[in-house]
């Protein structure tokens, strides 16, 4: 638990940068929500799942209070005093629990403009331009529950472009718009093998990563020189542009990784050696292997959409046993497990099964592990748990009004906030999930 | 010595049957064990020693609705001999103590691929020991259709795998073969007027004795014995215009279609349960609807629920019918309840979700006198888990095909490793248990499902039970 206090004050220290400095491509939220008005919103609810990561799990019988689009208040329906003015509505048995966060998506935007394999490195392409508000996939992954998704290139090259964090709610761009770049992509092994079967293979694949990383990291510090006047202006290079918010701390290396060699060489030459910030975005086959190296390094395991290893010859290290791959992070001490779809490789609205087929295979859920890691760990992951992750005061309203353990598939979800505003409501219309 | 005893048996009924000038028919695997049983009885001189089995005070969900906490299931030589509280059992009876557990009906797989073996010809491909078929019992599987077969997962044996033949038969009735529907329409009627007229000669007779049959000339007889109600014909079909055309069919001529795929069921469900319709669904099937249509349509979470509330019985299958083991989970055969937990998150109850994988199933391939449900009389096919059959983190502990325990999760290295039981020698000295109170956040992150779980420790406090 000190280690996990610890990290967070880490990652509460690093969000301190893009709150106060608001890179010009994030969107102002609270402008969005300002339609609202002053009237407030109070909910009563059966239980609210707050998912903190080191606060209170669980509220029975709570009241949570939005306004302006933020949430305002959360406690006991007993002990919270409900504001004047504020509307009340009792949701009975229904539960409220943060929106879903999956961070490795590719149904956000069209699919098919994702994988413009130009260059083995790729860093100035953007997922951007691909971003389709209203598409059908993500009225589909708003009815499940997942409210905010990271839109990224796929992994054709071993650097796609760079990803762009979205809400899935709202119709228009500029609403959905949480963070833009939302990442780099990065994929070492195990894709951009097959752009073409002449090319070379690892280890050169590797090399000439790192070269690119290098480049990149050498073009922002002459960036960050000369903005403390201890430069001469560089030259601008859109292709290595996205180095200076990595550098900053505004975006993270999103990975696809999987088998434990590759993931080891990510935490190593990523984490350890480049010093960026980088997280796991697959992790799956044997990849857990590398899992204390990876919470030592702080790089997050944000998990699937292989959620099993099965015994298969080409893996020898399952001894004949079905290994669930979130509990072999576990079993190794790692503490920041989140889980993804890379939808449509499993619908984007099935992101909470990949939780539920963790905790078959063995994930340890006693803690509610699963419901941080798909909401909170995932938000800490990109940087944006300043703004949603869990029902805390001051957070986006990203509510689900549900009937249950969002984890389980019997589960409805009743209604959606986002930003304080109804998205979806399965009594109204269509249910669609 | 078993074999010896069945030969003399064999002979005797074939002697039997010769004096009496009939030869006993050879059911394709049809009812074997009962037939089994009926040889031994014959066989006066050496008795054979009755096979016992009890599976004892676990929570046993029959499948029919009842629900009995701390029951016993007692089986005699592959059947189901009783099921209750304090039960006679002779002590020889080998017992599974389920205590904290719970008993269900093995699950009823309506399609299937891979489980059994190489090929379609069940008898001559059948694997006892493969892969597939053990990871397919410790999903809760014990019967599925193969092929056009169905056979049960026997483990470790060749006997008893086939249970029934020809399990399906095919009508095709959809937009998209005008003139294969203009035919089946007039097949229908054609076999409908000989059914009249052959009526008619029936009552005709009794006054004219030289009066001839009816010609059969141009007359289906499969259709005839459709109309006879001998069968239920099975039709492919998604899409509105099709499932109502079936539908009108259906009660135009008095027969009752099995419909697979079902897609667009939810928008005529009031239909299609006029027409005694059954469908074999999955719940997670995902289909938009045309932007070019301007009224309901495509797929819906909600079908299974919609079409069971119209009177319509429910198969549920899931997309992948086999065992997929890439590593994505929960989309395959292997995770089959979880497919049935989405119809319950569409509004279906948890135990027509739960008939949606056994007992129906089963009646839809005409097997429903053997397996589905847990009663006196049925295969002795159940299955035991650590907690309630459709929760995501329950497991299969124990699986039981003709009274015989033919997967243990601890016997078997795939599972063996995740929540081991508390007596085994695998299990951690401190551990959760889905059987056990939780502690209380983990109760509330388990879907509010406390009461669920006090339920489940009762019979451990209560030794006995209510017996």
């Amino acid at each position: 638990m000190k280690r996990l206090l610890l990290l967070s004050i880490v990652w509460a220290l690093a969000l301190v940068g893009p709150a106060a400095g608001q890179e010009p491509g994030a969107s102002a939220s609270p402008a969005a929500a300002g339609s609202e008005g002053g009237s407030g919103l109070a909910l009563i609810a059966r239980k609210a799942l707050v998912a903190s990561l080191d606060g209170p799990t669980v509220i029975d019988n709570a009241a949570l209070l939005i306004q302006g689009g933020h949430i305002v208040g959360i406690g006991p329906a007993r002990e919270l005093e409900i504001p004047d003015g504020f509307q009340v509505e009792d949701l009975g048995d229904l539960w409220v629990a943060p929106g879903l966060i999956d961070l490795h998506d590719h149904v956000a935007g069209s699919l098919r403009d994702l994988n413009d394999m130009l260059f083995m490195t790729n860093p100035g392409l953007r997922a951007e331009p691909t971003i389709t508000p209203g598409i059908h996939a993500m009225k589909q992954a708003v009815a499940g529950g997942v409210t905010s998704v990271l839109l990224i290139p796929g992994s054709g090259t071993n650097m796609g472009g760079q990803g762009i964090l979205v809400r899935g709610g709202f119709d228009t761009f500029e609403e959905n718009l949480i963070r833009n770049p939302g990442s780099l992509k990065l994929a070492q092994a195990g894709n951009p093998e097959r752009r073409a079967p002449w090319l070379p293979r690892r280890s050169f694949m590797n090399w000439n990563t790192r070269v690119t990383f290098k480049r990149g990291i050498a073009y922002a510090k002459a960036w960050q020189a000369y903005e403390k006047g201890e430069g001469p202006k560089p030259q601008k290079n859109i292709q290595y542009e996205v180095f200076r918010d990595l550098l900053a701390g505004r975006t993270q290396v999103s990975t696809h990784t999987q088998i434990y060699q590759v993931v080891n060489k990510t935490i190593e030459m990523v984490a350890e050696e480049l010093g960026l910030p980088v997280y796991i975005d697959h992790g799956t086959f044997d990849g857990f292997r590398a899992a204390e190296r990876a919470q030592a390094s702080g790089v997050n395991a944000i998990l699937g959409p292989r959620e099993v290893q099965a015994p298969l010859t080409y893996f020898p290290i399952t001894d004949g046993r079905m290994l669930g791959v979130a509990a072999g992070y576990q079993e190794r001490g790692h503490e920041m497990i989140g889980f993804n779809t890379d939808a449509p490789v499993i619908p984007q609205e099935e992101l909470s099964l990949q939780a539920a087929m963790a905790v078959h295979y063995g994930f340890d859920d006693s803690q509610m592990q699963t419901v941080r890691g798909l909401t909170i760990i995932p938000a800490m992951t990109a940087g944006i748990d300043d703004r949603i992750g869990s029902l805390e005061v001051g957070k986006d309203a990203d509510v689900l009004v549900l009937t249950g353990d969002p984890v389980d598939p019997r589960t409805s979800i009743e209604r959606v906030y986002q930003q304080g505003r109804v998205v979806y409501d399965a009594r109204k219309g269509k249910r669609r999930w | 010595m078993r074999t010896l005893i069945r030969t003399k048996a064999t002979l005797f009924l074939v002697l039997a049957a010769l004096t009496l000038g009939v030869l006993p028919v050879a059911h394709a695997g049809d009812d074997e064990p009962k037939e089994k049983a009926a040889e031994e009885e014959s066989s006066e001189p050496e008795e054979p020693q009755d096979k016992w089995f009890a599976v004892v005070d676990g929570d046993v969900y029959t499948g029919t609705g009842a629900v009995l906490r701390g029951a016993t299931v007692l089986c005699k030589n592959g059947v189901i001999e009783d099921i209750g509280y304090d039960l006679w059992m002779p002590e020889e009876t080998e017992t599974l103590d389920a205590r904290g557990y719970r008993v269900y009906p093995g699950l009823v797989a309506i399609n299937s691929s891979g489980l059994f073996g190489a090929g379609s010809d069940l008898p001559n491909t059948f694997n006892p020991f493969g892969q597939n078929l053990v990871l397919a019992l410790g999903s809760g599987i014990t019967t599925a259709l193969t092929g056009n077969e169905v056979g049960k997962l026997k483990y470790g044996t060749l006997e008893g795998v086939q249970v029934k033949t020809n399990v399906f038969r095919y009508l095709s009735f959809s937009k998209s073969s005008p003139a294969g529907k203009r035919s089946l329409r007039e097949k229908l009627a054609k076999a409908a007027k000989y059914r009249r007229a052959y009526a008619q000669y029936e009552i005709d007779k009794k006054k004219n004795k030289d009066l001839k049959e009816p010609s059969k000339k141009n007359v289906d007889s499969n259709l005839v014995s459709l109309l006879d109600g001998k069968w239920r014909p099975v039709f492919r079909a998604n899409e509105r215009t099709d499932l109502l055309e079936i539908a009108h069919l259906a009660q135009q001529y008095g027969f009752r279609p099995i419909i697979q795929g079902c897609r667009e069921g939810w928008t005529v469900a009031d239909e299609l349960g006029r027409a005694g319709a059954s469908a074999i669904i999955t719940p997670r099937d995902r289909r938009p609807k045309s932007e070019q249509l301007v009224r309901e349509g495509g797929s819906s979470i909600e079908n299974a629920a919609i079409l069971y509330r119209a009177g319509v019985s429910v198969a549920i299958i899931p997309g992948n019918v086999g065992i997929s083991l890439g590593g994505i989970v929960g989309r395959d055969l292997m995770h089959l309840t979880v497919e049935a937990a989405f119809a319950v998150r569409g509004g279906l109850s948890d135990e027509a979700a739960l008939a949606g994988l056994t007992i129906e199933p089963a009646r839809l391939m005409g097997i429903d006198h053997r397996v589905g449900s847990l009663e006196v009389g049925k295969d002795a096919d159940m299955i035991i888990t650590d907690g309630d059959i459709l929760h995501y983190k329950t497991f299969v502990q124990w699986t039981v095909i003709d009274g015989e325990i033919v997967y243990d999760k601890e016997a078997h290295l795939y599972f063996a490793h995740i929540r081991p039981r508390p007596d085994s020698s695998l299990a951690p000295e401190q551990r959760l248990d889905a059987g056990e109170n939780p502690p209380e956040e983990a109760a509330a992150a388990e879907g509010g499902d406390e009461e669920e779980s006090e339920e489940a420790s009762e019979p451990k406090e209560g030794g006995g039970g209510q017996g």
